[in-house]
């Protein structure tokens, strides 16, 4: 075990994004997730919560040790690890100053509220863009700031429904299942960190700004361009199938003989085949006319199937994965967060961080994606409770004074 | 547009061209690079009116759009040096072959990068250029697994099962845009160019909700619940049986959720079929009201009880309309045909028309990805042939006529 990291909040000095200042204004999973790539990389990320309106993330498990509460959720101390956070009372004039100050220091402004907030406030960008013509504004929702369904409040498990993930994941003859919770969600921070950093190169050479208004759910759409197309131009509409495969099989996830124990296997071609037949000590069913081709084994999928799981029933899945690997199968075990970091691979790629935690004294985040070798990521502080991070805002970054701060306590703007 | 001073050589194959996609919408020149005999891209289905054939497939129109395309064969030691050349004019590099095929080439960062130290070039691969799993053989579903999200999918009991249209490589592929993008940023800072680094085990990961960290913080297993997500205790059923089909809805009690779900009970109530008490419930605190036993567990699944028999009874377009209305959280699930003929996206012109070449009807895109004030994203050439731009792109090398028949006579391009 390593010694976990320290947290001290503090404005990032080096870093690739060193000197982007990043104002915050998004919650759960989506928006977080581009601006916590940004922190990662030294950006200035100052993220405004309020006491009076609980961030939902925060409601959202796993959870230290399985207790509740606003610190304990893991998904949302993954989600802002080295931002600052700033306490702020919307909800009256004096919190909403701060802001307009905030937005007059940040180089990117990124909002998710539904589409009418910040008109309501006279923040939208063009009004914004008056006193600030050079500001990267993201304002991101499910469906947009225009449009019949525009005004649906949504959180990324409805993008997953309305933009037609849910009905792809399911087997046939049962109810869809979906992907795991808020798909879109993961998704959108794909298209809006690419435009985002786009815009900045943009601004850095022509000073101008931009509006960037991203539909989740069209965004989302990116990661099934070939099931739209093959409905406009074949007409077929995709069908639950289960794990089956056009060009695969066997392919699926059969039982271990752990608990909850599933391996993924797949068979590409009739190599994989041959090597999988040796593999479960069957080389004979390689001569065995009913899975000579993928066409033959396609038509005998289900006993195949039954074949292969009789043989994984037996052994656990790392053990058949490793097996399987070495005769160049594709194979894994289907991982979770108790095998994931035991994972040599994601050991090597050092894929889950320990950190000081001042609730739990020590956390688990998951490191940045994308490995760079000349300007890495850090890890500089946990996510922030609530109002962690004020004076440090308010007086490093605002420059506001004694007086100024006792103001706003006083006009409940700091909640 | 945004990146319009930029170009990228694009050596993907099928598991990195949405990196090179996002770039070239975002205004990069995109050159992609085939082996003379097409990419393997090319034969990925479904193909267009089923018609099997290198310019038909439907994955290469989805992701070769805003490319100029050219042809090299990269294990010819003149093809080779042709990359090279094109690499001293490129500001990004982006490949994902296997981890060490690109070096053995003489294509690898070091290469590339010897001549050029402002390359940014970025490595997509299934679990990353180094250790223990770098060499393994991987697809769709095996990095699903790998990463985390293909436990959490399926019913309890079931097999995990994947969402049918492949997704693994489309996560790294867009990990790979950002990182390409961060590192532009840090080449105005430090100088140079770097290698970057993508593992699509990792990407993938994101698909999790950060389940993936449960153990590691002392909670327990998220439970894979079809159609659900466990929240504490609760388990939260977000895909709900309406009279014709299947909505989502999401429901739980709690500052954000809880006036939704208030609203619903007033629906429910005024059409008669909870009582005054269910809809007067402390929608915001009920939760720690269970946590606390003031309530029992018990009446959770009474709650969701009376949701379920509400909603069964009606069908989705009155469910969804009520749902605009009164500012609750239920849509329809859709189907793919749904959505291509959906209202939203038709009001907000999401779509793009391009004529294909070899197919007579234009085809409908799914369009911007963002819409921007300015610069907006331009659909500005279709997915190219084989070698569309072979005389262009080489022509600005310098090549001449000559050049290029000798190197299509000895299969380099």
């Amino acid at each position: 075990m390593t010694t976990p990291l320290p947290s001290i909040p503090s404005i990032p000095t080096d870093g690739a994004l060193a000197g982007l200042k990043v104002l915050d204004l998004m919650w759960v999973v989506a928006g977080p997730t581009a601006t916590r790539t940004m922190a990662d990389f030294g950006a200035t990320v100052v993220r405004i919560e309020s006491a009076n309106r609980i961030e939902t993330a925060r409601g959202i498990g796993p959870f230290h040790h399985n207790a509740q509460g606003p610190d304990h959720s893991g998904l949302f101390s993954n989600m802002n690890v080295n931002k600052l956070g700033l306490s702020l009372n919307l909800g009256v004039e004096a919190g909403r100053d701060v802001l307009l100050d905030l937005i007059g220091w940040c180089d990117v402004l990124a909002e998710s509220f539904s589409p009418r907030a910040m008109r309501a406030w006279g923040m939208d960008y063009e009004s914004l863009r008056q006193a600030h013509p050079d500001l990267i504004m993201l304002s991101t929702c499910l469906f947009g700031q225009e449009g019949p369904l525009s005004r649906v409040a949504g959180f990324g498990t409805m993008g997953a429904a309305i933009g037609g993930y849910i009905a792809l994941a399911g087997n046939p003859g049962e109810a869809p299942v979906g992907p795991y919770s808020a798909y879109t969600d993961y998704l959108s921070p794909r298209f809006s960190l690419p435009t985002i950093l786009a815009a900045l190169d943009h601004r850095d050479r022509t000073g101008e700004g931009l509006y960037i208004d991203q539909a989740q759910a069209e965004s989302s759409l990116h990661f099934m361009s070939t099931a739209l197309l093959d409905y406009t131009i074949n007409g077929r509409v995709p069908q639950l199938v289960g794990n089956s495969d056009p060009d695969m099989a066997p392919h699926g996830c059969f039982r271990a003989s752990g608990d909850d124990d599933w391996v993924a296997i797949a068979i590409r071609n009739d190599e994989d085949w041959a090597n999988l037949c040796v593999a479960m000590g069957q080389a004979e069913l390689t001569c065995d006319d009913r899975f000579a081709d993928l066409a033959a084994r396609k038509s005998h999928e289900t006993e195949l199937s039954e074949m292969v799981a009789a043989w994984t029933a037996q052994h656990h899945a790392v053990q058949i994965e490793y097996m399987l690997q070495a005769f160049g199968i594709p194979a894994h075990a289907v991982s979770n967060s108790s095998v994931a970091p035991d994972d040599p691979q994601l050991r090597h790629r050092q894929h889950f961080i320990t950190m000081e935690h001042p609730v739990h004294g020590v956390t688990t985040i998951e490191a940045a994606k994308g490995q760079m070798s000349e300007t890495p990521p850090s890890y500089r502080s946990s996510a922030p409770s609530i109002g962690r991070d004020n004076e440090l805002v308010l007086r490093d970054i605002l420059g506001y004074d004694d007086e100024r701060i006792a103001q706003l306590a006083i006009a409940d703007a700091l909640t | 547009m945004l990146l319009s001073p930029y170009r990228v050589l694009d050596m993907t194959n099928e598991r990195g061209m949405l990196a090179g996609q996002i770039l070239a919408d975002l205004g990069a020149d995109v050159i992609c690079i085939e082996p003379p005999s097409g990419s393997s891209a090319r034969a990925i289905g479904p193909f267009a009116g089923d018609q099997v054939s290198p310019d038909t497939s439907l994955f290469w129109w989805a992701y070769a759009r805003n490319k100029r395309g050219i042809t090299c064969d990269l294990d010819h030691p003149d093809g080779q040096s042709l990359v090279r050349q094109l690499a001293q004019t490129a500001d990004f590099v982006i490949e994902s072959d296997d981890p060490g095929a690109m070096s053995a080439r003489g294509l690898g960062y070091a290469n590339l990068a010897a001549d050029h130290d402002q390359l940014i070039y970025t490595s997509i691969s299934a679990f990353g250029q180094h250790g223990p799993k770098a060499r393994y053989q991987s697809t769709d579903l095996i990095l699903m697994a790998a990463g985390g999200p293909l436990i959490l999918t399926g019913g309890q009991g079931d097999p995990p099962v994947r969402v049918s249209v492949p997704q693994a490589w489309s996560h790294a592929s867009g990990e790979a845009a950002s990182a390409a993008l961060i590192a532009l940023r840090a080449r105005r800072a430090i100088g140079r160019g770097q290698h970057v680094d993508i593992s699509a085990q990792q990407a993938v990961a994101a698909a999790t909700m950060s389940a993936i960290l449960a153990h590691s913080i002392g909670a327990n297993e998220t439970p894979r619940v079809a159609g659900g997500m466990a929240v504490g205790p609760f388990t939260g059923k977000l895909i709900w049986p309406a009279s014709d089909g299947y909505i989502s809805l999401t429901f739980l009690f709690g500052s954000g959720i809880g006036p939704f779900s208030r609203r619903l009970f007033e629906w429910i109530h005024e059409e008669g079929e909870c009582d005054l008490a269910d809809r007067d419930l402390d929608w915001i605190g009920l939760g720690a009201e269970f946590i606390s036993g003031a309530r029992p567990l018990s009446e959770w699944d009474r709650l969701m009880e009376v949701v379920g028999a509400f909603l069964s009874k009606r069908s989705r377009e009155t469910l969804f309309r009520e749902a605009q209305a009164r500012s609750l959280l239920i849509v329809p699930v859709t189907t793919v045909d749904e959505v291509a003929n959906s209202e939203q996206f038709e009001a907000r012109e999401f779509w793009r028309e391009h004529d294909m070449p070899h197919w007579p009807d234009p085809v409908r895109f799914p369009g911007p990805f963002v819409k921007l004030s300015h610069n907006e994203i331009e659909y500005r050439y279709p997915a190219p042939t084989l070698g569309q731009h072979n005389a262009e792109v080489y022509g600005e090398l310098g090549l001449s006529e000559n050049d290029l028949s000798d190197l299509r006579a000895r299969h380099v391009i």
